[in-house]
């Protein structure tokens, strides 16, 4: 009963906040007759979203695919480069500061030399994912490895413990919680970088991707196509983080219970 | 002290400077018109205007701003965030079945510069051939010259893909197709030494008014003078460009970097003859007539992108009391 209680004390704020953008959203288009084109109500993103339902389930499972892709690239990748950079002070000075250039250099103004360098299709939009989510994963690992408890650490020297040892059960493992939220953080930005990459090099056709989805419907003046993509695109990330969450929560429960 | 004298001085002299002006800028209209795209001969005329001073001719003071890949020029104009706009013929159309209205008050080109450009040694030796292929086409999505080959030619084994807004893409792949304007891109991209063949898309019969300066049609209604003068302006602007591009190019090309002043001389001489027509001939430059806006309304209805052809003297203004 107290943990019905507690779900619906936890559902239930955040759709009445939604609830009410929305009432407010269609209230106030239909009141200053803000026409459709510059923003349309609820209603008629809604009406867009059921009607072209079929089309859009596609485009969101093209999107989806890709930034389920660049997201596990990036969290490999991250992860190792993470570890790799913890294990050596002079690989960490040497190299970490560059890590930092993935967060910098505007996906926007790369994109086009990712299609260059790539081509068009999911090759490119897959890079682009990968290329922002990166580096949260790898900030996160590294400051994760580099809390582990001093004291520990001393214990683990004494008992003679090796490199890898240490790695494997001291560092990782008190990494766990660090590295989840770099996960989480990595999760939203993949599907940004997704959407960018579908921008300069997604396939147009029947089956295009939501990104196409948004600049198509955009030259077309369909702004409620337009927000239902959007609508579409955030729900992919929200899955995302969604997934990552419930792992995490999975992982830091064995982690928390392990003595 | 000295300072509440400068002041004076200052002032006075300001005073003495406004009052031997003939022309007073306070007295002038201002209006903004926005670009879709940086600037480039298909804009040779409004620059010129600006340039020689047409403008202020007419009491106008217009503040051109420059445009780029995915400014919303239409949208601007339309909710009246700006005077005029530049936006293709069929935007007024698809943009008034979404609850903008917009007017067309000037038409820059006769006929449509739009065309798709292939590396010349490519194997495709006409717009037909390359689109039965099953090539790569990089174009603006949901362009409407890309549903009419579409019909026409069948197109369903070609894969479409983002138009960068620049031709670095183009020139690193040579098996690409590019949508184009037929006087610009193969124009750079020949002085940079990379030959093009370039199919116009107005052959396949789709042929609208392209480059169109629109207002929206509240101010059309409200400020039907301004719109006259600022036709008469860009008439006699385009007239000087046909004439002289030179000056205007070196203006133009101060501010797009991306496009060099050889080139836009080169670019002004090969648009030269999509701007004059019999229409120009009788009505004027810049002239719009209603049988071409039916035309284009009915080739957007076929093509599922309007759903009623509205009254072609309701998206157009055209007054033929213009100086040749």
């Amino acid at each position: 009963m107290s943990r019905a209680r507690t779900i619906v004390s936890l559902v239930l704020p955040p759709l009445a906040t939604v609830l009410i953008v929305i009432l407010a959203w269609e209230g106030a288009v239909s009141f200053f007759s803000v026409p459709g084109y510059l923003l349309p109500p609820p209603s008629r993103v809604a009406a867009a979203l059921w009607s072209d339902r079929v089309d859009l389930l596609w485009s969101t499972a093209r999107t989806a695919g890709a930034t389920a892709a660049g997201f596990a690239i990036a969290a490999t990748l991250g992860v190792t480069i993470g570890s790799t950079l913890s294990f050596s002070l002079l690989l960490e000075r040497g190299i970490y500061p560059l890590t930092l250039l993935f967060q910098m250099v505007p996906l926007v103004a790369i994109a086009p030399l990712l299609v260059i360098w790539l081509g068009n299709g999911p090759n490119t939009v897959i890079a682009a994912s990968a290329v922002v989510a990166i580096f949260p994963v790898i900030a996160n690992t590294v400051g994760g490895l580099r809390s582990t408890d001093p004291l520990l650490e001393e214990l683990f020297a004494i008992s003679g413990a090796t490199r890898w040892q240490r790695w494997t059960r001291l560092g990782l493992p008190s990494a766990v919680p660090s590295i989840v939220t770099g996960l989480r953080i990595a999760a939203g930005l993949a599907t940004i970088g997704a959407i960018v990459g579908e921008f300069v090099a997604g396939f147009g056709g029947d089956v295009a991707p939501l990104g196409i989805v948004i600049t198509a419907s955009l030259r077309e003046f369909r702004t409620e196509k337009v927000f239902a993509a959007v609508a579409l695109a955030s729900l992919v990330g929200f899955a995302l983080f969604g997934v990552v969450s419930a792992l995490s929560t999975l992982l830091l429960r064995r982690y928390d219970a392990s003595p | 002290m000295k300072r509440i004298i400068a002041l004076v001085v200052a002032g006075f002299l300001a005073a003495c400077d406004s009052g031997s002006n003939p022309r007073q800028p306070s007295s002038l209209v201002r209006v903004r018109l926005q670009l879709n795209w940086v600037p480039e001969p298909e804009f040779g005329g409004i620059y010129a205007a600006e340039r020689a001073g047409f403008f202020k001719d007419e009491g106008l003071d217009v503040e051109i701003i420059k445009g780029g890949p995915g400014v919303a020029a239409p949208q601007l104009a339309a909710s009246g965030q700006v005077e005029f706009a530049v936006v293709s013929g069929d935007q007024v159309l698809t943009l008034r079945e979404a609850g903008g209205e917009l007017v067309a008050v000037y038409a820059s080109f006769q006929s449509d510069p739009m065309g798709v450009m292939v590396h010349e040694a490519s194997e495709f030796r006409s717009m037909e051939e390359l689109w039965k292929s099953d090539a790569t086409v990089a174009c603006e999505t949901n362009l409407p010259f890309v549903a009419m080959l579409n019909e026409k030619f069948g197109g369903k084994n070609l894969k479409f893909v983002p138009h960068q807004g620049s031709v670095a893409q183009f020139a690193a792949n040579p098996k690409l197709a590019q949508q184009c304007f037929v006087f610009a891109e193969p124009v750079s991209l020949e002085l940079k030494g990379i030959k093009t063949r370039v199919f116009p898309t107005s052959a396949s019969g789709y042929d609208p008014y392209n480059v169109v300066i629109a207002t929206n049609a509240q101010y059309a209604r409200e400020y039907p003078e301004t719109v006259r003068k600022l036709a008469r302006a860009l008439a006699r602007g385009w007239q000087s460009y046909l004439d002289e591009p030179g000056p205007t190019n070196e203006r133009m090309a101060a501010a797009n970097p991306a496009m060099k002043k050889d080139a836009m001389d080169l670019a002004a001489s090969k648009q030269a003859s999509l701007i004059t027509s019999a229409d120009t001939a009788a009505l004027g430059l810049g002239a719009m007539t209603s049988a071409r806006w039916t035309t284009l309304a009915s080739q957007l209805k076929d093509l599922g992108k309007i759903k009623s052809i509205p009254t072609a003297t309701d998206v157009f203004v055209w007054s033929s009391a213009l100086p040749q």
